[in-house]
């Protein structure tokens, strides 16, 4: 397989996100920014200091995850079914000669892009106007973090933009499974907090090895190898399983 | 002539649904083929398995020479596809359109920079190629998606549905647009309008419930249907009388009759002498020649008007 059909249809889609940088940027800075400002600045003095670090920068890495994983996983999953069931372009794209692993590929690189763009947004504008601040040598660490978590997310986009075929069932997964695994995965308040026994369950989600690892990362700059690892290999099997599944869906 | 298009006892089947059956075609090289049939005869389930779009449950089919089944990549290479739905990007001009187009196809900026700018011009779209598809009535957005089939110039062109949504001056101007690229290049499309089919196709194939049932040029489909050619006789009074007298000539093949008009298939045109002589003194009051329609064979062939 080569990506020359990959990178075309992620230059076509980085192109149409230049052309509106200004509003996509608006809209997804907007929701973290005033959950910071809500929970971050007005819980301050009511929360204090959380697993030895102000609340304010305990979610602000959290934030910056959900804004990047978030636009990736909506970037691919609004923008596959509306290329595969609105604009019929993904039929244009099968009638060259490229393969439909191209055209995949495409969709996930160009979901990651999104949630990488937005996800740096966020965390400029954050950094710009509140004293949330880190070490430059704690990035890389995040990173390592972002970049698989974003590929999850896109790769989880482009599956269920591959299997849904009604607009309204995109919300419903959004609003059941998408908010709640990145809700409850420990971005607002330390997994301490749940009960004992559910713990075990809640580590073993990929979304709190992310969320979690993302913030010991850029907060304390160490490296969580595990949670490094558990994420890298659910980007990987949700590859996998968007390349396949998309595969199916255009055999059939 | 060498063949475009092949395809040998083609099948598909969904579940329980058979859209193809057993289906032979052949297309020559640089002609004009039709494909006729009313909705749901199967007519884009083929293109779909020549464009390799779907693949067939059996049989085969070739395209160029390249199998459906194993050679989509080659194919694809030297076909250009105009489906039913523009399938426009609406984010993108009309010239990124047909950048990315070009792209996917391999061709090289300083390639397709120039072919562009030459089709646009051809197609009459230059002037508006920064604007936005859905900008553009339905007849520049089809001659729009035609020039993005065209771009990589196509061996084989397959064109579903040109026309259908557009009035009668914009399908016209496709039809001088598909007229005006044939040439080298295979034309292959399908239509449910007859007249369509009449103007531009070399051979006709009319199909129904997944079935190939006829085959042949716009002549060929209507002499077969006649066996010759019918008039329409118009007599001042004693029509019923006439036409039972006619009905046993040997050379009329089919008698109608409505009001004081009977219709009369003959099997060749040069009996139309017998019959005058057989009515030598009816009050005859107009006798005209009836051309039978592409329609009047397709209503013979699949019981049924063409868009029911």
């Amino acid at each position: 397989m080569t990506l020359r059909g990959s990178l075309a249809i992620w230059r076509r889609d980085m192109l149409v996100l230049r052309r509106n940088i200004l509003s996509e940027l608006v809209a997804v800075i907007a929701y973290p920014l005033t959950i910071y400002l809500a929970f971050g600045i007005g819980m301050k003095g009511y929360i204090g200091l959380v697993e030895g670090v102000p609340y304010s920068m305990f979610i602000a890495p959290g934030l910056i995850t959900m804004t990047a994983v978030n636009a990736a996983y909506s970037e691919s999953v609004w923008s596959l079914w509306f290329h595969r069931r609105v604009q019929f372009t993904i039929d244009s794209y099968r009638v060259t000669p490229i393969s439909v692993s191209e055209i995949v590929v495409g969709k996930i690189l160009s979901g990651f892009s999104h949630g990488l763009v937005k996800g740096l947004a966020v965390g400029l504008v954050i950094f710009a106007i509140t004293p949330f601040r880190f070490p430059p040598g704690h990035l890389l660490a995040y990173l390592a973090f972002l970049v698989p978590g974003s590929a999850f997310f896109s790769c989880a986009g482009v599956i269920c933009g591959t299997i849904m075929d009604k607009p309204e069932t995109i919300g419903k997964v959004e609003a059941v499974f998408i908010m709640p695994l990145i809700f409850m995965s420990g971005l607002f308040f330390p997994l301490s907090s749940y009960p004992a026994p559910l713990i075990p369950w809640v580590r073993a989600l990929p979304t709190t090895a992310l969320f979690e690892g993302a913030r010991q990362s850029l907060v304390s700059g160490g490296f969580a190898f595990g949670y490094g690892l558990q994420v890298a290999a659910t980007a990987l099997l949700t590859f996998i399983a968007a390349v396949w599944m998309f595969r199916r869906k255009m055999a059939e | 002539m060498s063949t475009a298009i092949l395809a040998r006892s083609l099948t598909k089947q969904y579940g329980q649904l058979t859209a193809l059956s057993d289906f032979d075609l052949e297309v020559e090289q640089g002609s004009i083929f039709g494909l006729l049939g009313p909705n749901g005869a199967g007519k884009t389930t083929l293109i779909r398995i020549l464009t390799t779009l779907m693949a067939q449950t059996s049989g085969e089919a070739f395209v160029e020479g390249h199998d459906t089944r194993t050679q989509g990549r080659e194919i694809r290479r030297l076909i250009g596809v105009v489906p039913q739905e523009n399938s426009l990007d609406r984010y993108l001009t009309a010239r990124e359109n047909l950048e990315l187009h070009a792209r996917l196809h391999g061709m090289e900026a300083r390639h397709y920079r120039s072919r562009i700018d030459e089709l646009l011009e051809l197609m009459g779209l230059a002037g508006r190629q920064r604007d936005f598809p859905d900008t553009f009535s339905g007849g520049m957005q089809r001659r729009l998606v035609v020039t993005r089939a065209l771009l990589h110039d196509p061996r084989v062109l397959f064109l579903d549905e040109p026309t259908t949504g557009l009035d009668p001056q914009s399908r016209r101007a496709v039809w001088d647009y598909v007229r005006s690229i044939a040439g080298n290049m295979t034309i292959f499309l399908t239509t449910h309008y007859l007249e369509e089919a009449e103007q531009l196709c070399d051979r006709i194939a009319i199909m129904d419930h997944g079935r190939l049932i006829a085959l042949g040029s716009t002549q060929e489909l209507k002499d077969r249907l006649t066996g010759g050619t019918a008039y329409q006789i118009e007599f001042e009074a004693g029509a019923e009388r006439y036409a039972e007298l006619l009905k046993g000539m040997t050379c009329v093949r089919e008698i109608e009759v409505e009001g004081q008009t009977v219709c009369v298939a003959l099997a060749q045109w040069e009996c139309l002498s017998e019959v005058l002589a057989a009515l030598n003194g009816a009050p005859v009051r107009r006798i005209s020649l009836r051309e039978r329609t592409l329609e009047d064979v397709f209503i013979s062939l699949t019981g049924t008007g063409v868009s029911e």
